[in-house]
C-alpha cells in the first residue's frame, strides 16, 4: 500500500485524505486530488492497458483528456462503465478500475499473437480479408472480430442512475480554467457580464496547477470570480460541442467522482448554453513523435510527466530521457530532476538553441542532432535506442523507464473549428491556429499564445472584448494577471523518425505511420479517406496526440505541405459523452409523455388493459375473470352493443372550434364534401384530401351557428390536421376571417351504442327530447348531462344506434359514472378500442388502417362525396391518371372461409397467385361467427363472391377468404336511424 | 340538482413533499382557473381592446406581455389572440362574459378544462425550470408579467411569471399535465418540492 513514487511534499493532493482503491484486483492507495492515473503511477503502476488491434502493452501517456491508452473500466455491476480515460477519472475511496481488451491476465494477454500477426494486419486488413463469403460477415467474422479488437464491455444492464438535461444562457461562456480562461472571466466579470466558465477538470488552473509561484494568483483570482455574483464557475464540466448561433453542448460530471451519487442527485447533467459571446481558451495537446516502439509503456507525453511531478506530486519514472523538439519542453527535465528522477539524457534533433545551453550548464546531458530510434523493454519500458537525426538506424540503447517526448502542441482548436473558424497553419508552432471567426473568440495556448504572462494578457483581451460585444460597454477596470516566463513552443520539424519497427501514429486505434502510407499507396490521399481507412484519429481520444502526425506521413507521401493535407474536419463530440447523459430523463416509461384522458382513472378502476394510440393511453379491453381469453373480452363487449348497449371513452378524438363570418366557406375547401350546407344543430360525416389527391382524414363537422362549427379528426391526425387547417388559413388564404382553436382537452366525450342506447341516453341526459322523430340521426344539440353541461351527438361508428355525450373533461367522471348506474338495468358494458375495431370493421367503416397515406375517396367506396362544384384541398390531383384508374385496389369485405382460420391485416391478397392487394383490418364477427376483415384489392367489386388467397409468408401461411361486401352488416343503415 | 365540482386533472397527483429533505425550496399549487382562448376577427384590433378595456379593465398586451386587471389577467399567445384566465367562480362564467363582451370582435374558445395551471415558486425556481426550459428566465431577460410558450419534457407550456419570489404558472394542456407534473417533481427533487 505504499506509494513509492509520491514525492514527500508539493502538488495539488491532500496527503492527509487517504483513498483506497484498486486496479485488477489489487489494493492501492491515493490521496484527494488524485486522478485514477496520477494514484496508479504513485504506486508504480506502469502496464494499464492492451491495445486495440494487437494487444500491444500499453501505458499512461498523458494527463488529461487526450489519452489514447490508459482505458480502463470502473466501477462493477450494473454501474460498470468502459473505456473511462484514467487521466481524467478523479479518484474516490473504493474505487474499482478494471483493465480491458485483455484475455487472461494484463501482463500476460494471449491475444498479443496478433502483435505476431501484425504485418498481416495492417490498414484496411479487415475489409481485405473478410469479403467472402459475404454471408459469413454478419454470422462469423464480425462477433469474431469484435470479440479479438475493440474496447471495454458495457454492464448490459438497465444504469441505476439518472442524468438530466439543463438550460442555461449567459452574456459570456469561457471553455476552459487555464490561465487565460481565468483572466477572461476575470475581465468579463468586472465588466459586469453574466459569465459562465466551465472547466472539464475538477481544479481550475490548468498549467497554473504546475507552477507553485502562480499558486498565489490563482486562489485568489478563483476567489474573485466565486464572490462575482454574474459568474457561474462549472468545474467537472466538459464543453463537447459547438452549435449555430452560439449553442454550447457540455456535460456536468455531478457524481462520477463519487462511488454513487448522493440520493436525488443526477450523474451527469446534459447542458445547452446559448451565449452571446463566446470565449475559448481550450488550451493545447501535445503530440506526440512516431518512432519505433513510442507506444511501449514508460514512453509519455513530457508535459504529462511534468503535470504528474508537478501537480500530483509523482515521480513517472526513476531514469527518464527526455526526446524534446523545442525549448518549452526541457521543463519537464527540469521538473522530473527536482522530483528525483535522474535524467539519463536529452535527446534534441536541433544541433542547438537556448534551452539547450540552459540545461547544459544545469548539468544534463543533452545530446544534440539526435533522435530516439527504438525503445527496448517487454510491458515496460527497460531502454531507449539513439541515434543520430536522419541515420535511420537503430542507435544504441541507454537504459530508462520513463520516456518524454514532445513533438510540439497541436491547439485544441475543436470547437473553434465547429464553429466554421478556418484553421490556418502557423510555420512557427507547426500547428494549426483558428482564423478570423465572427462565432468565437480564442485566446491563449489553443490560438498558439503559450507562456502564463501572455496567455494571461491574451484571455484578459478577448474576456473584455467579449463583454463588450455582448453589450457591456463600460471599461472594466484592468485587472490583476500573473507574469511568468516566456516559453518558447516552436518545435523543429521532426514527425516520425523512420527506423525499423511500429512507429504508432494513432496509438488508441493502432495505426502506424506504414498504414498511412499504405493507404496513399491504396488511393486513399484524401485526409478523410485515409482516416476511414486506417481508422486514424477515430477513436475516443480523436486523435488529439497523433491526428496531426498521420496528417503530416501522409502529406510527406504525397509530397506536399501538411498545410495542404489539412485535418479530418473537427465535429462534435470533443471528447468521450456517455449515452446516458445525452438520453437525459426520457428513459423507458418516459421516453414520451404519456396523455390520459379525464377518463383514465375510470378505465384504471375497470381493469382495463392498455393500449398506445400515439401519446394516448387508451383501453383496449377489460378484461373479466370469465372470460377465457383476450378474444373473450373483445367479443363480449362487442356483443353487449350488437345486443344491448355499450359506452366507450372516444376523447382522444381531434376537436377544433372553427369560428368566423368565413367559417363555412373555409371548411367547403378543406374538406371534399360540402359543410355550408350544413343545418344549424346538425352534423355531417367530413372527408379532407391532401394536396396531392390521396385521403388524408375523416371525421365528423357539427354546425353550431351560422359561424360557428366543430371539426371532429381521427385520434392519429389531430395534431396534423391543426397544422394543415393553420397553414392553409395563414397561408392560401390570409384574407378569410376564421379562427381555429384546439378544444380536445377541452372537452371528453363518450360514445353510448347500441338498441337501448336511448334509454340510457334519455334517464341521463336533460333537455333535450332524444326521441328518434326529435333528435334523429346527425341531430345535435347542448344539454345538461346528469346536471353538468354537455352536447349531445347522435352519431355511430359501430353501425349500431349511438349517442355521443361531450362534456367538460373535469365532468367525465361524474357523466360516465351515471351512464353506468343507468345502463346497469339494460346490461350497459364499457367497451374499449378492440371491441371499437371489430365493430366498424364488422359494419365495413374505414380507420386509419385504410387511411393510410396510400389510398384515394374511390379507393375507400367514398367517391360519391367529392363535390361536383367547386375547388378543394386535393381537387386537382385526385384526377390524376394514376389515381383515377380503375383497376387501383379497392375496399372490399373479406371473410375466411374456414371460421376458424385467422386472416391478418398485412397478409396480401392473391388471386390465381398474383398479388392483388392486401388485408388492412382483420378480427372475429361477433354477428356471423369467423374471421372477417377489410381490404383493398385491384378490380375489388368485380371480385366480390369469388374465393382467394390470404398470404402471410412471415406466419408461413395461406388462408382462402371470400371476398365480399365490405357493408354487409345492416347496409340499409336501419339500426343507426332506429 | 346542483352541478358537481369538476375533477382536477391532478387530482391524483400525490401531495406533500418529493426529494431532497431539509426546508423546501420550492412550492408547488394547483390554482383553479378559468381559462379563455380570444381569438381576434380581423380588423376589429381597436375595437376589441376598447372592449376588453370595458369589460375587464385592461388593454390586449403585446408580444410576451401580460395584463392583469379586476381578477383577470390576458396573456398574449400569438398575434391576434390571447388567454383570459382568472380564479374559477363557476363553469363557464368567464367564457360566457367574454362571448358577451367580444360579439362580432372575437371569437371566444372555453379552454377551462383543456389547460391545466401548476404554479411553480420559492428562491431555486429558475434553477428547476432550466432542467426543461429553453427559455432565459434571468431577471435581466424576462420578470414578472411576462409570458412566453416553449417546449419543456416534450410538451407545449405557457411560461408566466406573476411575481418577483419568483413565481411562475406553468399552462399544459390537461391530457399532458400528469407526465409534466412528473418532470416537474423530477427537476426539483434535487432541491426538495411540497406539493399542496
Amino acid at each position: 500500500m505504499t506509494q513509492r513514487h509520491r514525492l514527500a511534499t508539493g502538488g495539488h493532493v491532500d496527503r492527509a485524505q487517504r483513498l483506497g482503491f484498486s486496479f485488477d484486483g489489487r489494493r492501492h492507495e491515493g490521496h484527494a486530488g488524485d486522478t485514477l492515473a496520477s494514484a496508479l503511477l504513485a504506486n508504480g503502476v506502469r502496464l494499464v492497458g492492451r491495445s486495440f488491434k494487437y494487444h500491444r502493452p500499453r501505458g499512461i501517456f498523458s494527463a488529461g483528456v487526450e489519452e489514447p491508452n490508459a482505458l480502463v473500466e470502473l466501477r462493477s455491476g450494473a454501474r460498470r462503465e468502459p473505456n473511462t480515460r484514467a487521466t481524467v477519472a478523479e479518484l474516490f475511496e473504493g474505487l474499482a478500475a478494471t483493465s480491458q481488451n485483455r484475455r487472461g491476465s494484463l501482463a500476460f494477454d494471449w491475444m498479443a499473437v496478433n502483435g505476431l500477426l501484425a504485418p498481416w494486419l495492417g490498414a484496411g486488413f479487415y475489409y481485405k480479408t473478410f469479403m467472402w463469403p459475404a454471408s459469413f460477415w454478419e454470422r462469423v467474422y464480425e462477433p469474431a472480430v469484435r470479440k479479438a479488437a475493440g474496447l471495454g464491455r458495457a454492464s448490459g444492464l438497465p444504469d441505476p442512475d439518472h442524468y438530466e438535461a439543463a438550460h442555461a444562457h449567459c452574456d459570456v461562456l469561457v471553455v476552459g480554467a487555464g490561465v487565460a480562461g481565468l483572466a477572461a472571466a476575470l475581465a468579463a466579470g468586472s465588466a459586469g457580464a453574466r459569465v459562465m466558465l466551465l472547466e472539464q477538470d475538477f481544479l481550475l488552473g490548468g498549467d497554473l496547477l504546475n507552477d507553485p509561484a502562480q499558486e498565489a494568483w490563482r486562489s485568489t483570482t478563483i476567489a474573485a470570480l466565486a464572490a462575482m455574483p454574474g459568474v457561474t464557475i462549472m468545474p467537472r464540466t466538459m464543453a463537447f460541442g459547438f452549435y449555430d448561433g452560439r449553442v454550447i453542448g457540455a456535460v456536468e460530471q455531478v457524481a462520477d467522482h463519487l462511488p454513487e451519487p448522493p440520493p436525488h442527485a443526477p450523474r451527469q447533467r446534459y447542458w445547452t448554453i446559448r451565449a452571446q459571446e463566446v470565449v475559448l481558451a481550450t488550451g493545447a495537446h501535445e503530440r506526440l513523435i512516431a518512432f519505433p516502439g513510442n507506444d511501449r509503456p514508460g514512453v509519455m507525453l513530457a508535459g504529462a510527466a511534468r503535470t504528474y511531478a508537478r501537480r500530483y506530486a509523482v515521480r513517472a519514472g526513476e531514469t527518464a530521457v527526455l526526446f524534446a523538439t523545442h525549448d518549452a519542453a526541457y521543463d519537464a527535465a527540469l521538473a522530473l530532476a527536482e522530483a528525483g528522477t535522474r535524467i539519463a539524457a536529452i535527446i534534441d534533433p536541433r544541433s542547438d538553441s537556448a534551452a539547450m545551453q540552459r540545461a547544459r550548464e544545469a548539468g544534463f546531458t543533452v545530446r544534440a542532432g539526435s533522435v530516439v530510434t527504438g525503445t527496448v523493454g517487454g510491458t515496460v519500458l527497460r531502454g531507449v535506442e539513439i541515434g543520430a537525426l536522419g541515420s535511420g538506424s537503430r542507435g544504441d540503447a541507454l537504459p530508462a523507464d520513463l520516456l518524454m517526448i514532445s513533438g510540439g502542441w497541436n491547439p485544441a482548436v475543436h470547437l473553434a473549428s465547429m464553429a466554421g473558424t478556418p484553421l490556418r497553419w502557423d510555420d512557427a508552432l507547426r500547428a494549426f491556429l483558428p482564423g478570423d471567426s465572427a462565432w468565437q473568440r480564442s485566446a491563449g495556448a489553443c490560438r498558439g499564445v503559450h507562456g502564463i504572462g501572455a496567455a494571461a494578457q491574451d484571455g484578459a483581451a478577448e474576456g473584455r472584448a467579449a463583454a463588450r460585444a455582448a453589450g457591456f460597454a463600460a471599461a472594466a477596470a484592468a485587472v490583476p494577471l500573473p507574469e511568468g516566463p516566456a516559453a518558447d513552443h516552436r518545435p523543429f520539424e521532426l514527425w516520425e523518425v523512420q527506423a525499423r519497427g511500429k512507429a504508432f501514429v494513432d496509438l488508441q486505434d493502432d495505426v502506424t505511420a506504414d498504414d498511412i502510407r499504405l493507404a496513399h499507396r491504396e488511393g486513399f490521399i484524401h485526409i478523410e479517406h485515409a482516416k476511414r481507412y486506417t481508422t486514424h484519429a477515430m477513436g475516443t481520444d480523436q486523435g488529439k496526440v497523433g491526428g496531426l502526425v498521420g496528417a503530416a506521413v501522409l502529406a510527406a507521401a504525397r509530397g506536399e505541405p501538411v498545410a495542404t493535407v489539412g485535418m479530418p474536419r473537427y465535429r462534435p463530440y470533443a471528447a468521450p459523452v456517455a449515452w446516458g447523459a445525452m438520453a437525459g430523463g426520457e428513459v423507458g416509461k418516459h421516453f414520451q409523455p404519456v396523455r390520459r384522458t379525464s377518463l383514465h382513472g375510470e378505465h384504471d378502476r375497470l381493469g382495463a388493459v392498455w393500449m398506445d394510440a400515439g401519446l394516448w393511453k387508451r383501453p383496449a379491453y377489460y378484461p373479466k375473470a370469465t372470460d377465457a381469453d383476450a378474444w373473450a373480452s373483445v367479443k363480449r363487449e362487442a356483443h353487449a352493443v350488437r345486443e344491448r348497449v355499450g359506452v366507450c371513452d372516444v376523447s382522444t378524438l381531434g376537436k377544433i372550434a372553427v369560428e368566423g363570418p368565413d367559417a363555412a366557406t373555409f371548411l367547403d375547401r378543406v374538406y371534399a364534401n360540402t359543410f355550408s350546407t350544413l343545418a344549424i344543430g346538425r352534423a355531417r360525416y367530413g372527408l379532407m384530401l391532401r394536396e396531392d389527391g390521396i385521403v388524408f382524414d375523416d371525421g365528423t363537422t357539427t354546425r353550431l351557428g351560422p359561424d360557428r362549427f366543430f371539426v371532429t379528426t381521427t385520434t392519429a391526425q389531430a395534431g396534423p390536421v391543426m397544422q394543415h387547417l393553420e397553414f392553409h388559413l395563414a397561408s392560401a388564404w390570409p384574407h378569410l376571417d376564421v379562427s381555429l382553436a384546439s378544444v380536445t382537452d377541452h372537452w371528453a366525450a363518450m360514445s353510448i351504442a347500441g338498441p337501448k342506447a336511448r334509454d340510457v341516453v334519455a334517464a341521463v341526459v336533460q333537455g333535450i327530447d332524444v326521441a328518434n322523430e326529435a333528435f334523429p340521426f346527425m341531430a345535435v344539440a347542448d344539454c345538461t348531462a346528469a346536471g353538468v353541461p354537455a352536447r349531445l351527438f347522435r352519431i355511430s361508428f359501430s353501425g349500431e344506434l349511438a349517442y355521443e355525450i361531450a362534456m367538460p373533461a373535469g365532468y367525465a367522471t361524474h357523466v360516465w359514472q351515471a351512464v353506468l348506474a343507468a345502463g346497469a338495468p339494460h346490461g350497459i358494458e364499457p367497451y374499449g378500442v378492440e371491441a371499437l375495431g371489430l365493430l366498424r370493421i364488422e359494419k365495413g367503416h374505414v380507420a386509419g388502417a385504410e387511411l393510410n397515406g396510400q389510398t384515394t375517396a374511390h379507393d375507400l367506396g367514398l367517391g360519391r362525396m367529392l363535390k361536383k362544384k367547386g375547388d378543394f384541398i386535393g381537387r386537382v390531383l385526385a384526377q390524376r391518371p394514376g389515381l383515377t384508374d380503375p383497376s387501383r385496389p379497392h375496399l372490399v369485405g373479406l371473410r375466411s372461409v374456414d371460421p376458424n382460420r385467422q386472416i391478418r391485416a398485412g397478409s396480401h391478397l392473391l388471386v390465381d397467385g398474383q398479388d392483388q392487394g392486401w388485408i388492412s383490418s382483420a378480427t372475429q364477427s361477433v354477428v356471423d361467427p369467423g374471421w372477417i376483415g377489410l381490404g383493398m384489392l385491384r378490380d375489388g367489386a368485380a371480385r366480390i363472391g369469388r374465393e382467394i388467397v390470404a398470404a402471410n409468408p412471415l406466419m408461413g401461411e395461406e388462408v382462402p377468404v371470400k371476398v365480399v361486401t365490405p357493408h354487409g352488416y345492416d347496409a340499409e343503415n336501419l339500426r343507426v336511424r332506429a | 340538482m346542483s352541478a358537481p365540482e369538476p375533477t382536477h386533472p391532478l387530482a391524483a397527483a400525490a401531495r406533500g413533499h418529493h426529494g431532497a429533505t431539509g426546508g423546501a425550496a420550492l412550492h408547488v399549487t394547483f390554482p383553479a382557473r378559468e381559462i379563455v382562448q380570444v381569438m381576434l376577427r380581423r380588423g376589429q384590433d381597436n375595437a376589441l381592446a376598447a372592449a376588453m378595456r370595458a369589460a375587464f379593465g385592461i388593454d390586449p398586451p403585446g408580444p410576451g406581455a401580460t395584463a392583469t386587471g379586476s381578477g383577470v389577467t390576458a396573456i398574449w399567445v400569438q398575434p391576434g389572440q390571447w388567454l383570459l384566465t382568472a380564479p374559477r367562480s363557476s363553469e363557464g362564467a368567464l367564457a360566457t362574459q367574454a362571448a358577451r363582451a367580444f360579439v362580432g370582435l372575437a371569437a371566444v374558445a372555453d379552454q377551462s378544462h383543456g389547460r391545466t395551471t401548476i404554479a411553480l415558486s420559492g428562491a431555486a425556481a429558475r434553477e428547476v425550470l432550466s432542467r426543461g426550459c429553453r427559455l432565459d428566465l434571468h431577471q435581466a431577460a424576462f420578470g414578472p408579467g411576462r409570458a412566453a410558450n416553449t417546449p419543456i419534457a416534450q410538451i407545449g407550456c405557457l411560461v408566466h411569471q406573476t411575481d418577483a419570489t419568483p413565481c411562475f404558472e406553468l399552462t399544459v394542456f390537461s391530457t399532458l399535465a400528469d407526465p409534466f407534473l412528473h418532470w416537474l417533481i423530477e427537476a426539483a427533487a434535487p432541491l426538495g418540492v411540497d406539493i399542496a
